[in-house]
């Protein structure tokens, strides 16, 4: 590997390092848990490294509670998302989401906002976020920002629509509106550790106090170029009872789910597989 | 012999332990040599092909390029278990790891660089990647050194197996079940944690060559490589520095390790070679894929009568040792459980795949995998019990195996007893299985050699011993660390003859040029051979050091004891420093210095295979508890129970680290670990594809040891490091039918198999 790396610490000396690279071939850094991992296997003869590791600009390092929205800089690591009690509490998802990252070691290097941008179908953290409707807060070279949902942000593998003066700033996610609620992710893999995820389900209802789906988030990983969420289905949970789901609602809800994939065989897993789970997995949470 | 010991069986810190933990420990990764050059080794493109045309001009002109060498360059024989195999590739290339051309460099990089820069042409074909389609008429012959045609009647078998004993035909008409399966087992890696590398120095002067390798065997690495560099054996030496990890993965001797010494020669400097880690999973040796056809039958009564094994093994373009597995698995056919008739026949084909090697178990676990599940489905047939069928065969003390395998000593019976006993055995297997996560326990035996095995004209060890004026000693030993722990239990076993305390041993073990001859680590060998060696020199020190001590405190006596550096008898004693001091001062002036060399009880076999093999032999069953997830398919081990005939226990901590490591193996083999590879290349080169377990995949291992006293080793020990793994795959797949009543005959048991089968399974309920 062998290219120039600028250090950036604040958002001023960011912005800049874009807007001047804007002719060149650069790659923004953060955890380097994939940004490594990608290099070692493409020429990097010529190209730049942004390392905005090192930021100290605080919109961009942490977790930060608005009246409405939880906001995560995008340089917030997996490992402060586990640690912290808020999103334990209000999102559980997210928390288990992102502690099913890979190992202690990388969840303290990778961020969230590396995960989103790297934009595998197979991203945990993205995935707890796709079903939460999470909202991304854009930054250009020029200091403009710009608001777009975490669902259409990605758009194909390792694509957003990120553009070339551009770099993922922070991401909200709008807070509960009560304290009832179901709210998990279920990740498929051979280990416990060190795994991307074969396929994943993440799922956020938000409950009345009769029990009673007010609000339903719910996206599935590893089975499609982007990771859909799954409208249908959470259409089809708004208003029925969690205790009372019969298991023919239960199918459906998974039928309306496996509309969503669309995955393809790899060393990983065959086509047949990634359905029949995500089907059985899409069932089994409500048991 | 039970006799009560200080240090022997009492657990005891690694001697390197907190090298390795401390990141100090020198592996081969962190040799420099003064003016080193780095070497780079184009591979082929294809895995099957003919080499047009070669063109290393772009390279040679590149700077910092010292040399380019091909096999135009070189004057070398083929090496490998058969000479089959080129050192650098001319005319056709067979397998995905083939060399064609090796650069030296004076960096990593330019050496990586330049090895892009050579142009070949190719005119590719199409390979043969199935041994069955590789025996057939019609196909392309792959190895062109190949002896198949003269030999076997068929140009791709690379070698052939045969053995039988007792009257078949009279078994098979005593037999009332009879059960015949196809079982095909995969291609894993050892996956080992320091990558393949070697340091070559090769002197013009006095042509000597030093290498700094980390082979396993290195008296029979340093025999192989003169053979492939037609130089004199002992103008070789060979240099072990701390090895990250062997699993019999370094008993071959690879192509990269004469390049690097011929890159060497040419450049006149010294030259190391290191893989990065995909070069390790595409170009290290592997397990023996095979495909076993296993019948086998029992009477009424559930005593076994016959056993009929075909195997076909994938031998890959060139042949390893690994083409030699079948020794240890017609000990497994022809002796695990008393087995009245038994005939064994394998052939080892030449497929494009690459060549496998030597691991752990050495065929064992293919072998008792497909054995273990016969055993089950014949006690399914006679509605007998799972544990009642085994402990009805299991073999007993003083047996003599139809294949002359000799058991002075047995624990088959004790260990079997015992982990049916912790397992909780008989209730776990009658239990209910309902819901998502549905519970099973399986069995699985294994027998392996536990006191060498003799497959070498000559399978001893060599122990010099130097106890020097301030009462230092010094273990020089033929054995090598490869981080199974033998320092440690050399140590020990001084500790406990000779009252030296740990602070004052030395172990030497790294050095042809010092160290006498050893044949290597293998076959769980090393504590027996190498104990057994340092205890015959221990034995001769005494004599010297009784001798002087009896004429410095002028007493007779022939029962000196040793204890805390002080001999004494007859109520008198003296320092033992004191004692080499006087030998090596007083007259007639020697020193306390001996040579010793131990060659093992145990015989060559004939050319019908039959003999007493090893000094002799362990034991062990395992009671495996598994949790399938019928939602996901997933396999969660909960817990395994392992019982062994250890003979005695001689470092328990080491011993228990034995076991959890050979279970890891055993775990990933049945579960998890595969090599896919598709038209000759590996798809998954990495611990991302290739699912190697982790610490949070571990399951907990109850470890029970077996003491059985074996008068041939030492303290009556018996080798005991292959051994956890063999069952293991064997007990977890018989765990999974129980739990799930479906059989599997591939390994690994994936998620996506389990899910299959519980479909199929439920579609054939809802049709019938």
């Amino acid at each position: 590997m062998d290219f120039d790396v600028i250090n950036t610490t604040t958002k001023d000396e960011l912005l800049t390092a874009i807007e001047d690279h804007q002719d060149t071939n650069f790659r923004i850094g953060a955890g380097y848990t994939d940004l490594i991992m990608n290099l070692r296997f493409q020429p990097t003869e010529g190209m730049t490294l942004i390392n905005i590791a090192q930021m100290k600009d605080p919109s961009f390092i942490s977790i930060e509670e608005q009246q409405d929205h939880i906001v995560l800089g995008t340089l917030v690591t997996a490992s402060n998302i586990v640690n912290s009690p808020l999103i334990k509490l209000e999102f559980p998802v997210l928390h288990e989401a992102a502690l099913s990252v890979a190992s202690t070691q990388i969840r303290n290097s990778a961020t969230v906002g590396g995960n989103i941008c790297n934009a595998s179908p197979s991203a945990d953290m993205a995935g707890a976020l796709v079903a939460l409707k999470a909202v991304c807060c854009v930054l250009n070279s020029k200091g403009e920002e710009r608001i777009e949902p975490l669902a259409s942000f990605i758009v194909g593998v390792g694509k957003t629509s990120l553009d070339k003066n551009e770099v993922l700033k922070s991401i909200s996610i709008p807070r509960n509106s009560g304290d009832q609620l179901k709210s998990g992710f279920e990740k498929v893999g051979t280990r416990n550790s060190m795994e991307i995820s074969i396929v994943s389900l993440a799922y956020h209802f938000q409950l009345d106090e009769s029990g009673k789906v007010v609000d339903a988030g719910v996206s599935c990983g590893a089975v499609a170029p982007t990771i859909p969420f799954a409208e249908s289905a959470c259409d089809f949970m708004v208003g029925k009872d969690l205790d009372g789901l019969s298991e023919t609602d239960k199918e459906e809800f998974a039928e309306n789910v496996l509309k969503y994939a669309t995955p393809i065989s790899d060393i990983r897993a065959s086509e047949w597989y990634r359905k029949e789970v995500l089907f059985n997995i899409s069932q089994a949470i409500f048991d | 012999m039970k006799k009560n010991l200080k240090i022997i069986g009492k657990s005891h810190k690694k001697l390197d332990g907190k090298e390795r933990v401390s990141g100090k420990a020198v592996y081969g990764h962190d040799i420099e040599l003064p003016n080193m050059l780095h070497g780079a080794i184009l591979r082929t493109k294809y895995p099957c092909a003919n080499l047009i045309s070669i063109d290393t001009s772009r390279a040679e002109a590149l700077g910092g390029v010292e040399c380019v060498i091909t096999a135009k360059d070189i004057e070398v024989s083929n090496i490998s278990f058969k000479r089959d195999h080129p050192v650098l590739k001319n005319g056709t290339v067979n397998c995905n790891r083939d060399e064609i051309a090796a650069v030296a460099a004076v960096t990593k990089e330019i050496a990586n660089k330049a090895i892009r820069l050579i142009d070949v042409k190719y005119e590719v074909k199409e390979g043969v990647y199935d041994p069955i389609e590789a025996l057939k008429e019609d196909a392309p012959r792959i190895n062109e050194f190949g002896k198949g045609e003269e030999k076997f009647g068929n140009k791709n078998i690379a070698e052939t197996f045969h053995y039988d004993h007792g009257d078949m035909e009279e078994q098979k008409a005593k037999s009332h079940v009879i059960v015949k399966k196809t079982y095909e087992l995969p291609r894993v890696t050892h996956a080992c944690m320091a990558t393949s590398n070697i340091t070559a120095e090769y002197s013009e002067f006095d042509g000597r060559l030093t290498l700094w390798s980390s082979t396993q065997v290195p008296f029979l690495y340093q025999r192989d490589i003169a053979h492939a560099l037609k130089m004199d054996p002992s103008k070789i030496r060979i240099i072990q520095p701390i090895i990250g990890g062997g699993f019999g993965s370094k008993l071959d001797m690879h192509p990269f390790e004469p390049i690097c010494a011929l890159l060497s020669m040419k450049s006149k400097k010294p030259v190391q070679i290191l893989f990065s880690r995909e070069e390790e999973f595409v170009l290290s040796p592997t397990r023996q894929p095979m495909i076993i056809t296993l019948t086998t039958g029992a009477d009424e009564k559930g005593k076994f009568t016959f056993r009929e094994v075909d195997i076909i093994k994938d031998n890959g373009a060139y042949t390893s040792w690994g083409a030699t597995t079948p020794f240890v698995m017609m000990q497994t056919f022809s002796s695990l459980y008393q087995i009245p008739a038994c005939s064994f026949d394998s052939k080892a084909v030449y497929t494009n795949n690459p060549f496998a090697g030597s691991f752990r178990g050495y065929g064992n676990p293919q072998a008792t995998f497909a054995l273990e599940t016969n055993i089950d489905l014949m006690a399914e047939e006679l509605g007998m019990s799972k544990a009642e069928i085994r402990l009805k065969n299991a073999n007993f003390k003083g047996e003599v195996t139809g294949q002359g395998l000799h058991f002075k000593t047995c624990g088959a019976i004790p260990a079997l007893e015992k982990v049916l006993e912790k397992s909780n055995y008989d209730q776990r297997a009658t239990e209910r299985k309902e819901g998502r996560y549905l519970r099973g326990v399986g069995l699985g035996s294994m027998l392996h050699v536990g006191g060498g095995a003799k497959i070498y004209r000559s399978d001893g060890c060599g122990t010099t011993l130097k106890l020097d004026d301030y009462g230092y000693l010094t273990i020089i030993t033929g054995s090598n660390e490869i981080g199974q722990g033998s320092e440690t239990v050399l140590a020990m076993i001084a500790m406990e003859e000779l009252g030296i305390d740990e602070d004052k041993i030395k172990v030497i073990n790294t050095d042809t040029d010092v160290k006498p001859w050893d044949v290597g680590v293998h076959a769980s060998r090393t504590s027996f051979v190498a104990g057994n060696s340092l205890l015959g020199a221990i034995k001769l020190i005494k004599e010297k050091l009784s001798k002087k001590a009896s004429e410095l405190l002028e007493i007779e006596s022939d029962s000196w004891t040793y204890d805390n550096g002080v001999m004494l008898a007859n109520e008198q004693e003296i320092k033992i420093d004191k004692v080499a001091r006087e030998i090596h001062f007083g007259s007639p002036h020697e020193l306390c210095s001996v040579t010793y060399f131990y060659e093992p009880p145990s015989s060559f076999q004939d050319k019908e295979f039959k003999g007493d093999v090893s000094g002799n032999y362990a034991f062990a069953s395992q009671a495996i508890e598994v949790e399938v997830d019928t939602v996901t398919g997933n396999i969660a081990v909960l817990g395994v129970h392992v019982s062994q005939d250890v003979g005695r226990v001689l470092n328990p901590v080491g011993l228990q680290g034995q076991m959890e490591g050979g279970v890891a193996t055993g775990v990933g083999y049945a579960l998890t670990e595969e090599m896919i590879y598709e038209e000759g290349i590996l798809k998954n080169p990495s611990f991302h594809g290739y699912k190697i377990l982790t610490t949070t995949d571990m399951p907990p291992v109850h470890f029970y040891p077996i003491e059985t006293y074996d008068e041939a080793g030492p303290y009556g020990s018996k080798g005991a490091g292959e051994a956890p793994l063999i069952p293991t795959a064997a007990a977890i797949a018989n765990a999974v039918s129980d739990a799930i009543g479906v059989r599997f005959n591939s390994l690994p048991i994936t998620p996506e198999k389990i899910l299959r089968a519980l479909s199929e399974k439920k579609e054939k309920e809802l049709v019938s």
